[in-house]
This record gives structure tokens, sequence and C-alpha cells, in this order.
């Protein structure tokens, strides 16, 4: 009978889940449909002539127009976006406007040469960085663990003591300070005066190690603050405080049922935090030289390249809601009272 | 008999004025009560203070060159000149009312974007709340999407391709971090809606604008006031760092973001010129950080107190 009840629970909750999944896919679609229409909509209205663009400042102005109407910039905008939709759907991103697909900027070259015409694909492109910036942010999320976990732990386990006025002020100072210049003052340190970390570019993992804590320590406050209030309020708990009484010893309960209960808002910070973390990333980057998507969004900025602009705003509105769904089943997982 | 007097007054006083503070002023009086909030408040006045006199009395103009006195360190590396306490720039330019020229700009962009998040999103939030349903429905999906774009990104692509001005940083600033506000404003609202006043007011037959302006707004501060003070400080980084990227108020105005890009090309020679603003910088933000955070907790406190 027992048998045949918990069966019968396990069915309801597949079943749950399903709903979930396919409303949390079907509210992220709508998201990224509001996302995509609003960027292209924004880089259609402002200043700067994507066929120039293309073209180069050299060509005559009869390319220009040529180019424009061969790429439908002339059509009203609805159409125009009804049209990269449809690009979209069937996997395509479009090709970068400056970027040659041998790799180099191809800003020199002249209007009518035929390598114009030979530009790298976006998708490739994004594709090509995701990997170091993984490496980068899955560096940057081990380090800020190191450096907040003791600190929050400690905190949580004593409100209103030393450690946690400590944990407090260190959160206040990590949060105050400014990436890039912490970036400047650390590459200044390691590379020019100690000479102990590179800090340019990318010739192997050494380099991830700077700018991984530069992004750690504008992670750390966040988890500090998270870690010392969710396990200070699961300490009150009854199930914590007649846990000796069961013979447990103090790091066993800190570890298996104070810290596992504060995973789940840690899990939830991680979420929401996602978005500033992918900021921090791209200024990151852009210092440090990092090759990764962040060095490429700002690159594709400053040389106004509509195209892989609009990419990588997708590619990265999709990578939010999907990775804000994987973490509300993780934490269902972690703790199955959880609703939706 | 007189003694008695005064010994029970004073007890009595200050349980009555306590009774009548409203929930926001017993936050305010709890925060002062830290010195956290005390130690953030002094430094960022006197921060403040120096910034709006300083430049005004001091003979130095901060955009003037002086090359003969170029790369001057600050005054505890060098000889203890006070002449340019935080040393000069490439040109001779004195870091010090740099620095805060570049601070009055900072908390001015700072603080007006934080208007702007505030008016747009909490308007949002309470149409939003208030009204349910099919807005309720749009309004939402429209945060989830404003969320799903970092705000960095979508402020380098608006300002990268238009002229960066004051008015210009405020308005990206503020049209791209308002999600939070609306977010908190639609939970005050529905949770707001829902208590039997609001319910009598309606019998009452007041509108919908009425009840709104009166009875809900008012419920939505105090939950929002430290996010605000909070963002002050993250609205200053993001100026700084989008003068950093060129993108912000443009030179010769000084901003610490374009102070410390020039500075980063001295990095060897003037370690100071790239350090001085940067520290500038943070100290202010764990000023206000400070505040920020000791009202926080001063709310929970009075919510705690309440409950």
């Amino acid at each position: 009978m027992d048998g045949s009840a918990s069966a019968h629970a396990r069915k309801a909750r597949r079943l749950y889940l399903l709903i979930f999944l396919s409303r949390r896919l079907l509210q992220g679609a709508v998201v990224l449909l509001i996302v995509t229409f609003a960027i292209f909509t924004l880089l259609r209205v402002v200043p700067g002539d994507p066929a120039r663009l293309i073209v180069g400042g050299m060509a005559p102005d009869e390319v220009v127009v040529q180019k424009a109407e061969e790429l439908g910039l002339n059509d009203p905008i609805p159409v125009q976006f009804l049209k990269y939709l449809g690009e979209i759907a069937r996997g395509d991103l479009g090709n970068s406007f400056v970027r040659a697909k041998s790799g180099s900027m191809g800003g020199a070259v002249a209007f009518d040469d035929p390598s114009r015409g030979d530009r790298a694909e976006v998708l490739d492109l994004i594709v090509e960085r995701v990997p170091l910036t993984l490496q980068l942010a899955g560096l940057a999320v081990v380090f800020a663990l190191i450096i907040s976990f003791p600190l929050g732990v400690a905190a949580g386990l004593n409100p209103g003591s030393w450690k946690d006025k400590l944990a407090f002020f260190a959160g206040s100072v990590f949060v105050s300070v400014p990436n890039f210049w912490l970036g400047i003052v650390l590459a200044l340190l390691f590379s020019v005066q100690l000479g102990i970390l590179p800090s340019i570019g990318y010739k192997g993992f050494e380099y991830t190690i700077l700018p991984a804590f530069v992004l750690a320590i504008e992670m750390a406050p966040f988890i500090i603050r998270t870690l010392s209030v969710s396990i200070a309020q699961v300490m009150q708990e009854e199930f914590i405080s007649v846990a000796p009484l069961r013979g447990l010893m103090r790091s066993r309960i800190v570890g298996a049922h104070a810290i596992r209960n504060a995973s789940i808002p840690l899990l939830n910070l991680f979420g929401i935090q996602l978005g500033s973390l992918l900021g921090g990333v791209l200024v990151i980057e852009f210092i440090f030289d990092y090759p990764g998507l962040g060095r490429l969004t700002i690159n594709a900025v400053l040389q106004r390249d509509f195209p892989l602009i609009q990419g990588i705003a997708i590619f990265i509105s999709g990578m939010f809601v999907f990775i804000n769904i994987a973490v509300d089943l993780a934490a269902s997982f972690i703790d199955p009272r959880l609703e939706y | 008999m007189s003694d008695t007097v005064t010994k029970n007054e004073p007890p009595r006083h200050v349980a009555s004025t306590a009774a009548m503070l409203t929930p926001t002023q017993r936050m305010l009086r709890e925060a002062w009560s830290k010195p956290s909030f005390k130690f953030g408040f002094f430094t960022f006045t006197v921060l403040l203070l120096g910034a709006l006199i300083y430049p005004e009395i001091s003979s130095i103009d901060p955009t003037k060159m002086n090359i003969k006195a170029r790369h001057t360190p600050p005054l505890f590396v060098g000889d203890w000149s006070w002449a340019h306490p935080l040393g000069t720039d490439h040109l001779g330019r004195d870091l010090l009312v740099r620095c805060l020229v570049g601070l009055r700009y900072s908390v001015l962009i700072g603080c007006a974007t934080v208007v702007m998040m505030f008016i747009v999103g909490c308007g949002l939030g309470l149409l939003s709340g208030f009204k349910g349903k099919f807005t309720d429905t749009i309004i939402m999906r429209i945060t989830d999407a404003q969320l799903s774009i970092p705000m960095i990104i979508l402020a380098i692509a608006i300002l990268g391709v238009s002229r960066p001005t004051v008015p210009a940083i405020i308005l990206v600033l503020g049209l791209s971090g308002w999600p939070l506000y609306a977010r908190v404003a639609r939970s005050v609202t529905l949770s707001e809606k829902s208590k039997e006043y609001i319910k009598g007011q309606r019998v009452l037959g007041a509108s919908d604008w009425r009840i709104i302006f009166l009875f809900v707004a008012p419920a939505v501060l105090p939950p929002i006031a430290f996010v605000a003070v909070l963002d002050v400080a993250r609205m200053m980084i993001f100026e700084s760092i989008l003068g950093f990227l060129g993108l912000g108020v443009q030179p010769p105005t000084p901003t610490f973001g374009n102070i410390i890009a020039d500075g980063r090309k001295y990095l060897i020679n003037a370690w100071w010129i790239a350090t001085m603003p940067g520290l500038f910088l943070l100290f202010t933000l764990t000023s206000l950080n400070l505040m920020g955070s000791a009202l926080e907790g001063a709310r929970n406190n009075v919510l705690k107190g309440a409950a």
C-alpha cells in the first residue's frame, strides 16, 4: 500500500515537473522574442548607417546605396524584423559587418576587394569564444566560494560577533571596489611589480587567474551575505536544535544540515546575479584583453557591428533564461518541498 | 518631590514619541544608532562637501596643464609638499581637484539615475500590481526581458552609437535599471491591495488613482529606500566603467573613469594616476554601501519589532 502511494506521488511529481518546464520554456521564448525585437529596433533607430559600415568609409555613395538595397535596409522595420526572425529560426544569426572569416579585422581592405564579402558568421564568432568565458566564470565562482565560505559561514554561526561584523565590513568593501580599477591595480602588482602572473591576452591557463580573482571579489559580497543570513536562519530551526540530542556532532550539523539548506538561496542568488556577473565578465575581459565573449561584445559595440551585437544579446539572454530554469530545477531536487 | 517627577518623566516621554513615529522615522532612528551608518554618513558628507567646496576655493583649475609639474607623486610618496596632495597626472593636472570634480559628476549621475529608475520602476510596478491580468503579464514579461540583458551591454550599445552627454548617460542607465523597482513595487501593491482598509476605501468610493497615490505608494517607499541608497553606489560604479571605456562624460571634463583610463597608460612611471581616483571612489562607495546596509538592517529590525 505504501509502495503504490509513493509511486503515485512520483507520477504526480513528474507531471508537475513537465507542466513547470513547458510553462517556463514558453515564458522564456516570449522573453527572448521581446529582447530580440527591442535590440533589433534599437540598433535600427540609433544613428550609424550599417551599409556604410559594411562597405567601409572609402566607398563611393552609390556602393552604399546599392548595399543598403541588397540588405533590405530600406524596408520598414517590422518587415526586416520578420526576415531576421526567419533567419534565426534556421539557425543563422547572420554575418559580421567587419570581421573577416580569416580572423583579421578587414578594416583596411578596400571597398571593392573581394574579401570584403567574406565575413565571419556571427554564430561561429560567438561559439568560438564561449569556452574561454566559461573557464573564466567557472574559476571565478570557485575563487568566490573559497573567499566567501569561511566568512559567510562564520558570520552565520555567530550572529553579532566580531566574525559577523568582519563579514559585513568585508562585504561592504568588496561591493564598493570598481572592478576595472581592481583589475588594473592587481595587474600592476602581480604582473608589473612582482612578475608572478601574466595579465594581458591568453596563452595558457595562468592567464585566467587574475581576471577570475577580480570577478570573484565582485561576486563574493553577495555570497557572503546570502550565506550568513540563511545559515543564521537555519540555525534557529527546531531540527537543528534537537540534532545534538540525536548524537550528531556540531561539524556534521553545520555541514549536512545548515549548509545544505543555505545552498538553495545561494542557487537562487546565482540565477538573479547572473546578469551583473556577465556585465562584470565584459569589463574584465576588456581590461585583461582576455579573448572571450566579453571582449567580443565590447569590440562589436565599439565597431558598431550590428549583427554581432544582436547575436550576442540574443545568445546571452537565451543563456540567462535557460540557466534560471536550470537553477529552479536544481533547487527542487535539493529540496523537493519547493513548489514552482 | 520634583526629583520623582523628573525621574519619571523621561521614560514616559520617550515611549510616547517612539509610538508616534512613522515606520520610516523609526527605521532612520534605528539606522542612526549603528556606528557603521554614522561612519558612512560622515565620510560621505565630508567627501561631498569637499567636492562641492574645494574646487571652487582652490586656485587650481582641473583642466589646467602644467608640464613642468607632470608626474608629481602624492605627498606621502614624494617630499611632503602640499602643492599637489594626490600628485599630478601626465599633463601636470592636479589629481585631487580632478577627483573631486569627478566625484561631482559621479554623485550627480548616480542620484539622478536612481531617481529615474525609481519613477519608471515604481510606476510600472504599481500599475502592474494594481491592474493585474493582461497588463500585469505584459509588464512582467518586459521586466524579465530587461533583466536578461546585462545592463552594461545595453548601456554600452546605446552610448557607443550616440553622443554620451550627462542626460544621455542618466537616461540610458536609468532605463536599464528599473526592473528591480518594478518587482518590489508590484509585490507591495499586491499585498496592500488585498488589505481590509483598501477594500474599505473602495466601498467609500475612492478612485483607483486616489488609492494608488494615498495608500499604496507610501507603502512602497520603505522597502525600496535602502535599495535606492545601494543603487546610487552601483550606478556610480557603472558611470565610472562607462567613463573608463570612453563612453562616459567626455574629456576634458574629469571623471573617475577617464582619469583611470588615462592613468593606465602611465602605470609604470606614475602608478598613482590610476590608483588614486580608484581609492577615492572606493571610499565614497564604501560609505554609501555602509549606509545602505545599515538602513536595510534597521528596516528588518523594525519589521521584527512590529510583528
